[in-house]
């Protein structure tokens, strides 16, 4: 069961990428296209977490490792490209 | 020198962090002699520059964290009832690059054009700008800090969590545990963040990266947002091990519970921590950032406030309820609290952004900073140093000197920083200055401060060696604690000496009953089973004097000695780096298992598993950092090369799909040896080795094929492309490598059938490690690729 979850992972990583890629040679508005392809990225980024690092499988408590550092990036981030006015 | 049991690092980090303490401080003497009357030539700018900036550098990060780590170091453990550190010889290799980047950066004095001289804060690009191979040595010597710290943090957290005696829960962990837990989640998440700073800017001296050097964007704002995201937090870091002694030395010395115990760790870890990475933005004001940015941040800086008045008024209410006896560490307690408050109540002025404007440049942030820096962590370090002389020595120091130390520590600390609020209308960052106003009289007290502070210090250091080596016996538990590292010594040395020094009356919530201070005692008493290994290792420090070496040869490239450094310390580091794989591999080096204790809310994590959370929790932010970074520069850089113009992208999909097909065998590796089958556990390692490889293959053939393509640092049309793009991918492409390197190992392991359906942590841990790698590349290729 754990192995046939493992290869969909995959096959949706696959997926994704390829997905990516095509958006791009469509030719999309910039904004379009960077929020497509974040939502992308980070939608693989939580299926590894989940699935291949079983963080699904984890207590609450180890969520927060995770949890955590992104609060804080996603306040650095936003307040830096808000920095430049 | 091989020692990596708790106590001997945690006196190796006391007195390391004490020499650089009187190294920073002799800097802080000449500055205050050079000020001290106007137009003086005692040193000149080239000298005087490298004294304030290496003064700031030292003090904060060779002398003002280290020394709260190596209090932690000794008595967490005991506080807790653990037997060491989670991972001993992290800890060893944590002080020795602690102490390799120290000497890198006090060697900066040395070489041709002196240390770096750009300031504590290292603006940009003055200091990528400042000349010689001196600041370069700083600056690696501080990314070696920073990688210690980080590392050290991954221990002291994993220990906190995992190590607690039975009976330790988490409502009778002491205050100076709690508060040093809440340092190190500060820790974990600030450092990394200087990490990147640091060495983008390193690159840009050494390599000729242009992150802050470009024209094209305005880097100095990027360097600003990486260094105050690290720099506000350090201010806590540096403070709230202080107050955890404040919090646990006032109990002893009321007579009474500290009022508001949960009041202050609620407010310390719901608001203190993660406000504090929420209000840097306050040392910008001046840069021109927008005004509803400064705005927020004002509101976000006065909020901080909030718990610290919390803080305050618990330790004030616990003085007043309890009946206070003035022995020396409630003095230096006291005196930390007072300090504080006057240096809190100056850092409000500069939450306005109105006022910033006018105190920004001045000696009076200099004064604010050091009412928080020096008076309330100092003392507070201080009161925890006489606190805790009678546990480390086995003797009683000299009670009258103590106090006499704190009168003229107290006097001498307000003469020479109270001027400084006078003296608001004198800009900081000068040399000398001409007799205006009363700057020359102000400066002269000041002068006479200092020299009256640090001569105070003298008779510390006198006391504490002369109670070290002939002091009289102090009793178990002088002071009566109910804590653990009082009362398990009580019951290890003298059963019944701890009955005669009852803990104080009044049901505390810290109060432990027998059964945990006995079982810490015991484990403190006889921390290996008969038999084992020694508590010894010498890679730690053969691997930090690599690491030494060759960040040297780096710092002062090009020429022969810079090559024989290299060399040398590369060699160095990769016969460390086997040996220690050949330790492991042959047992030699073990720890005996813990016994089961507290470990809620983490119970049924493995202890190594949770390392491996705590240690990627810190890589999320290095790797934040640094693609914030790019971030930041694609968004203020007009001119950046159009995607699909430089990089093949056909390739690059080509790469991404193998590292995500690794991601897959790595995992079916891990479900092999779940099921204990150690044949397939081999093939899918292999094939992820495989797949690693053919990624770095590639990555390589790119790496070449754009340099052709003049894809360069030294091509002004890309400089600023390039240097993100092999910064960032050079950096991913690092982890990768070391990622197949330890592959080798576990598959050494693997065909030698080590691990089995039962035991197979180590290939668990690693399947997190490559996933997280493959996350990375999930940002990293559209990035650099699509957008």
């Amino acid at each position: 069961m754990r192995t046939l979850v493992g290869v969909g992972v995959w096959v949706y990583m696959v997926v994704a990428v390829l997905t990516e890629v095509l958006l791009y040679y469509q030719h999309l508005a910039y904004p379009v296209l960077v929020s497509v392809v974040s939502i992308l990225a980070t939608s693989q980024g939580v299926a590894i977490v989940l699935f291949y690092m079983q963080m699904k499988d984890e207590p609450a408590s180890v969520k927060l490792f995770a949890i955590i550092p992104l609060m804080f990036l996603s306040a650095l981030l936003v307040a830096e490209l808000a920095s430049l006015g | 020198m091989y020692t990596t049991n708790h106590k001997d690092v945690g006196l190796l980090y006391f007195f390391t962090s004490c020499y650089f303490g009187i190294v920073g401080a002799v800097l802080a003497l000449l500055m205050r002699v050079q000020l001290s009357v106007p137009n003086n030539n005692f040193l000149n700018a080239f000298y005087y520059n490298q004294a304030v900036t290496m003064h700031g550098l030292i003090m904060i990060f060779w002398f003002l964290s280290p020394i709260a780590i190596g209090l932690a170091n000794y008595f967490v453990p005991l506080q807790i009832g653990a037997k060491d550190l989670a991972f001993p010889r992290l800890n060893a290799l944590s002080y020795w690059l602690y102490l390799a980047g120290g000497v890198l950066a006090v060697s900066s004095f040395f070489v041709p054009g002196g240390s770096a001289s750009a300031g504590w804060t290292t603006y940009q690009p003055l200091a990528v700008l400042t000349a010689g191979s001196g600041p370069t040595l700083t600056y690696l010597g501080l990314v070696l800090l920073a990688v210690s710290i980080t590392l050290g943090s991954v221990n002291f957290l994993t220990t906190i969590i995992w190590l607690r005696g039975p009976g330790v829960t988490l409502s009778k962990v002491p205050m100076f545990t709690w508060f040093f837990l809440f340092t190190i989640i500060a820790m974990l998440y600030a450092f990394p963040t200087i990490i990147a700073a640091f060495v983008l800017a390193s690159t840009d001296r050494i390599l000729g990266t242009v992150f802050f050097t470009t024209q094209a964007i305005q880097p100095s704002i990027l360097w600003d947002n990486l260094f105050w995201f690290f720099g506000h937090p350090e201010v806590y870091i540096v403070l709230l091990p202080a107050f955890g002694i404040i919090a646990n030395v006032i109990p002893q010395f009321t007579g009474r519970p500290l009022a508001a115990r949960n009041a202050i760790l609620v407010a310390t870890a719901l608001v203190v921590i993660p406000l504090s990475f929420g209000v840097w933005m306050h040392h910008m004001f001046l840069t021109g950032i927008p005004v509803a940015l400064q705005g927020a941040f004002s509101i976000a800086t006065i909020a901080i406030s909030i718990p610290f008045d919390v803080i305050t008024l618990a330790f004030v209410e616990s003085l007043i309820r309890g009946r206070v006896k003035f022995a020396t560490p409630m003095l230096f307690s006291l005196g930390g609290v007072v300090l504080f408050i006057i240096g809190g109540i100056t850092g409000v002025f500069l939450s306005s952004p109105v006022l910033d404007r006018v105190f920004r440049g001045s000696y009076f942030v200099v004064s604010h900073f050091h009412y928080v820096m020096v008076g309330a962590a100092i003392f507070g370090i201080i009161a925890g140093i006489y606190y805790w002389l009678p546990r480390m020595t086995g003797h009683m120091y000299n009670e009258k000197l103590g106090q006499l130390h704190f009168v003229i520590s107290f006097i001498g600390f307000n003469i020479l920083y109270f001027p400084m609020n006078l003296l608001y209308d004198m800009p900081r960052r000068i040399f000398t200055y001409q007799n205006v106003g009363n700057w020359a009289m102000l400066n002269g007290i000041a002068s006479i401060g200092a020299f009256i502070f640090a001569g105070a210090q003298i008779l510390l250091a006198w006391n504490v060696l002369h109670t070290w080596f002939r002091g009289p016996q102090a009793p178990p538990n002088p002071w009566g604690s109910p804590d653990l590292e009082w009362t398990s010594h009580a019951e290890g040395m003298s059963p019944a000496a701890n009955t005669s020094s009852p803990a104080p009356a009044g049901g505390w919530i810290g109060q432990l009953s027998s059964a945990p201070a006995a079982a810490a005692a015991s484990a403190e008493a006889t921390p290996y089973a008969a038999g084992e290994h020694a508590h010894l290792s010498s890679r730690p420090l053969q691997l930090s004097v690599g690491i030494m070496l060759f960040l040297a040869g780096a710092a002062t490239w090009p020429g022969i000695t810079a090559l024989g450094l290299l060399v040398v310390g590369g060699l160095v580091v990769i016969y460390a780096f086997w040996e220690w794989a050949k330790d492991d591999m042959h047992g030699r080096f073990t720890m005996p298992d813990e016994a089961e204790g507290e470990r809620w809310p983490f119970g049924g994590v493995p202890k190594l598993k949770l390392g491996m959370w705590v240690f990627l929790s810190s890589e999320v932010v290095l790797f934040g950092s640094f693609l914030g970074a790019l971030i930041f520069i694609r968004a203020a850089s007009p001119n950046w090369p159009p995607a699909g113009s430089i990089h093949d992208i056909p390739l690059g999909t080509v790469n991404t799909l193998v590292l995500v097909t690794s991601g897959l065998t790595m995992f079916l590796a891990i479900q092999a040896i779940r099921q204990g089958d150690q044949r397939r556990l081999l093939g899918w390692l292999g094939t992820t080795f495989a797949l690693g490889s053919v990624f770095m293959g590639i990555k390589v053939s790119e790496w070449i094929t754009l340099g052709t393509n003049h894809f360069v640092l030294t091509n002004p049309t890309y400089s600023l492309a390039a240097s993100a793009y092999y910064i960032i991918v050079g950096l991913h492409g690092a982890h990768v490598t070391a990622g197949l390197i330890f592959m080798i190992y576990l598959m050494k392991k693997t065909s030698s059938g080590f691990y089995t359906k039962e035991n197979h942590e180590a290939i668990e841990n690693f399947g997190l490690y490559w996933a997280f790698v493959d996350i990375v590349w999930c940002f990293v290729f559209p990035l650099f690729y699509l957008l």
